[in-house]
């Protein structure tokens, strides 16, 4: 059974969500402010963050980032009711998996949920190691490095990076992409994607362009001259 | 500013001590560069010519003004040793020249002068007896003198020209050039910048620094204004969606097969949640009719007692607990104004109930009145607010309590006091009691109906 951590402030919400997530077999816990929830988060082994930003205290973001920090690698769904698209964005840059805007149907965030938990290690140690121009990702041992430099990656970045290097220079489409990092496809106007990749270009060594855009079609790793 | 300050003041200034000293140096140096009319000694010809006609006494005494001497040879002036006519002038020469016929009769040696078109020449002297003549002047003489002032008027254009070059450069650098960067500041203002680039210009104490300094106000307001308002819209869609992800999960609730006192709590939870979220709309709306100015005043006589004892009366009615804590001091002074009593009730009852959800003891309303205002102050017994809030108790979807306690209002009804206020010519503030407990005074004009 999969441990969840529900970090809202809005109490109403939150134990509806607690109704409809232990029906779907979760075991959740919940936290009602933002230092309660990084103690649980830093404290507890969970599966996954369910996360809200708006939080008396420390807010979602700084949680995250104070996670982060702490190198724990624990995958995070944002949950936002700001309107802004920036705002949305703003918590995969600071290393959230995926987000959801608030109001969502529940069906989506039990399914968004399901799909994060189901590329956790357990599946990919299932994989394959790949190497190509310079970059070997090794999902047993989980470790990926860059011109033999390590990189810190977070779950999600580690398996777009794993897939985008098992393409060998192959051009991999954005759903491609989307379904094997965050498993589900992608949706319309969602930058998720996007942001994601930014991340690991910002922590590659040298020469970020290497991971190349293809305008309308997706990703690839180029081979540097 | 003050009225040396004045942009036109310096403007008529400026134009005008320009356009003297252009003139007044094209003047001058036209002077200096044209030839100074000057005596000339009388050419030799004109001399041997006359030299027979002036060699017998008796005659040249003779020789009175306006008498023609030979071909058109006259004589313009005499001046003999003594007698009863010593010194004779030529009538109509003499009106405009005296001075200088005079001077040249005492000159030493013969000279001649131009005086527009004669030549006056002298003085010839027999015996003590001094003459002047004129002639015409001739053709080459008068051709000298067209050239000569050709030569001025050129000079004077040239210096016209070059001066009012340096007036356009002047007034360019003066006032053209802070014209522009004025107008690049407007273009930055729309952009959205709101720090200008005005360099010096704000410290000008004319028109123009006036000007700048107003476009910094502005640009800093809007800033402010657009930061509020991003926020405000970042806040409503917030305060909007909450409910809705309430509602969503509620009715997803409902479909499962729950028991029935759980369905009965899934739907109370949807009702609660439809309820805030039409209350939330409403406020907002009449927020932005307030702010917007959209509200008719409907002044009428205003009895503010009556109002308040039915303002307790509805509240007792709606939550007979609430309504108990409410109490009304006394002695007071409750003045009958002219105002609008809706609006009026709305700044009351926002504050009142605000009060009522924040704290869980009694509540004071009173109310002084002086000659022109009355204040009513609503005094709760709660914890107060940091001294460091207080200033944003008025912001829309400011809580004092950060934790989302649904008990507390949808953070609206402080802003909406204080805008309806703010219609009705009040003004609303907040203070800490110094024994304690929160202190919102509502300030009004007293206005006799």
């Amino acid at each position: 059974m999969s441990k969840l951590l529900l970090v809202d402030d809005d109490a109403e919400l939150s134990s509806m969500l607690e109704q409809i997530l232990t029906k779907e077999g979760f075991e959740l816990t919940l936290a009602a402010d933002g230092e309660t929830g990084l103690e649980r988060a830093l404290s507890g082994s969970y599966d996954l963050i369910l996360l809200d930003v708006m939080l008396p205290g420390i807010d979602g973001f700084q949680l995250l980032q104070r996670l982060r920090q702490q190198a724990r690698n624990t995958p995070v769904l944002m949950l936002t009711a700001r309107g802004d698209d920036d705002d949305r964005v703003a918590g995969l840059e600071l290393g959230a998996d995926d987000y959801l805007p608030k109001p969502f149907y529940p069906k989506e965030l039990v399914a968004r949920v399901k799909a994060l938990l189901r590329r956790t290690p357990a599946t990919s140690v299932r994989q394959e190691a790949a190497e190509f121009a310079g970059f070997t990702v090794d999902p047993k041992n989980n470790k990926a490095t860059c011109d033999d430099v390590e990189l810190d990656l977070t779950p999600t970045e580690f398996d777009i990076l794993r897939t985008l290097v098992g393409g060998t220079g192959e051009v991999i489409s954005k759903d491609q992409l989307s379904v094997a990092a965050l498993g589900r496809s992608l949706a319309p106007f969602d930058r998720s994607l996007d942001v994601h990749v930014s991340n690991i270009r910002k922590k590659l060594p040298t020469s970020p362009e290497r991971i190349q855009t293809v305008r309308g079609r997706g990703y690839r790793i180029l081979q540097l001259a | 500013m003050r009225w040396y300050h004045s942009l036109s003041l310096r403007l008529l200034l400026l134009f005008w001590v320009l356009l003297f000293a252009v003139a007044s140096s094209g003047y001058l140096l036209a002077l200096w560069f044209s030839k100074p009319i000057a005596a000339e000694p009388v050419p030799a010809t004109v001399q041997a010519s006359l030299a027979p006609l002036l060699s017998e006494v008796t005659t040249f005494r003779s020789l009175t003004p306006g008498r023609l001497l030979a071909g058109d040879y006259r004589v313009a002036a005499s001046l003999a040793p003594s007698g009863k006519e010593r010194l004779q002038l030529d009538r109509s020469l003499a009106l405009n020249h005296r001075d200088i016929m005079m001077r040249q009769l005492e000159a030493e040696q013969a000279q001649q002068y131009p005086l527009g078109n004669l030549m006056l020449m002298g003085p010839f002297e027999l015996e003590n007896y001094r003459i002047l003549i004129t002639r015409p002047i001739t053709s080459s003489e008068r051709q000298e003198q067209v050239v000569t002032e050709q030569q001025t008027q050129r000079v004077q254009t040239l210096v016209l020209l070059i001066g009012s070059l340096a007036i356009a450069i002047l007034l360019g650098a003066w006032l053209v050039m802070p014209l522009r960067r004025l107008t690049r500041a407007t273009r930055e203002i729309a952009e959205g910048s709101e720090k200008l680039s005005l360099r010096r210009l704000p410290k000008r104490n004319d028109e123009l620094g006036e000007l700048a300094r107003a476009l910094a106000t502005t640009a800093h307001d809007l800033a402010v204004s657009r930061d509020a308002q991003r926020r405000l819209l970042s806040d409503v869609s917030h305060e909007l969606r909450s409910p809705l992800a309430r509602m969503q999960v509620a009715l997803m609730l409902t479909e499962g097969n729950d028991s029935q006192e759980q369905q009965e709590s899934h739907m109370a939870q949807l009702g609660r949640d439809l309820e805030r979220l039409s209350t939330i709309i409403e406020r907002i709306l009449s927020l932005s009719r307030l702010e917007n100015g959209l509200v008719q005043l409907q002044r009428e006589k205003v009895d503010t007692r009556a109002l308040v004892e039915q303002l307790i009366k509805d509240l007792r009615y709606v939550d007979a607990e609430q309504g108990q804590r409410v109490k009304l001091q006394e002695p007071n002074e409750w003045p009958t104004t002219g105002s609008d009593a809706e609006l009026l009730r709305l700044v009351l009852e926002n504050l009142v109930r605000n009060a009522l959800q924040y704290t869980d003891e009694s509540i004071e309303l009173s109310c002084q009145a002086n000659a022109s205002t009355f204040t009513i102050v609503i005094r709760d017994h709660g914890p107060g607010v940091p001294e460091e809030h207080l200033s944003q108790l008025f912001t829309p979807f400011y809580r004092a309590d950060p934790s989302r306690n649904h008990k507390a209002g949808v953070g609206l009804g402080m802003a909406l006091s204080l805008r309806a206020g703010a219609v009705l010519g009040g003004t609303v503030s907040a203070r800490n009691h110094p024994d304690g407990g929160l202190e919102v005074s509502v300030q009004m004009p007293l206005v006799a109906l």
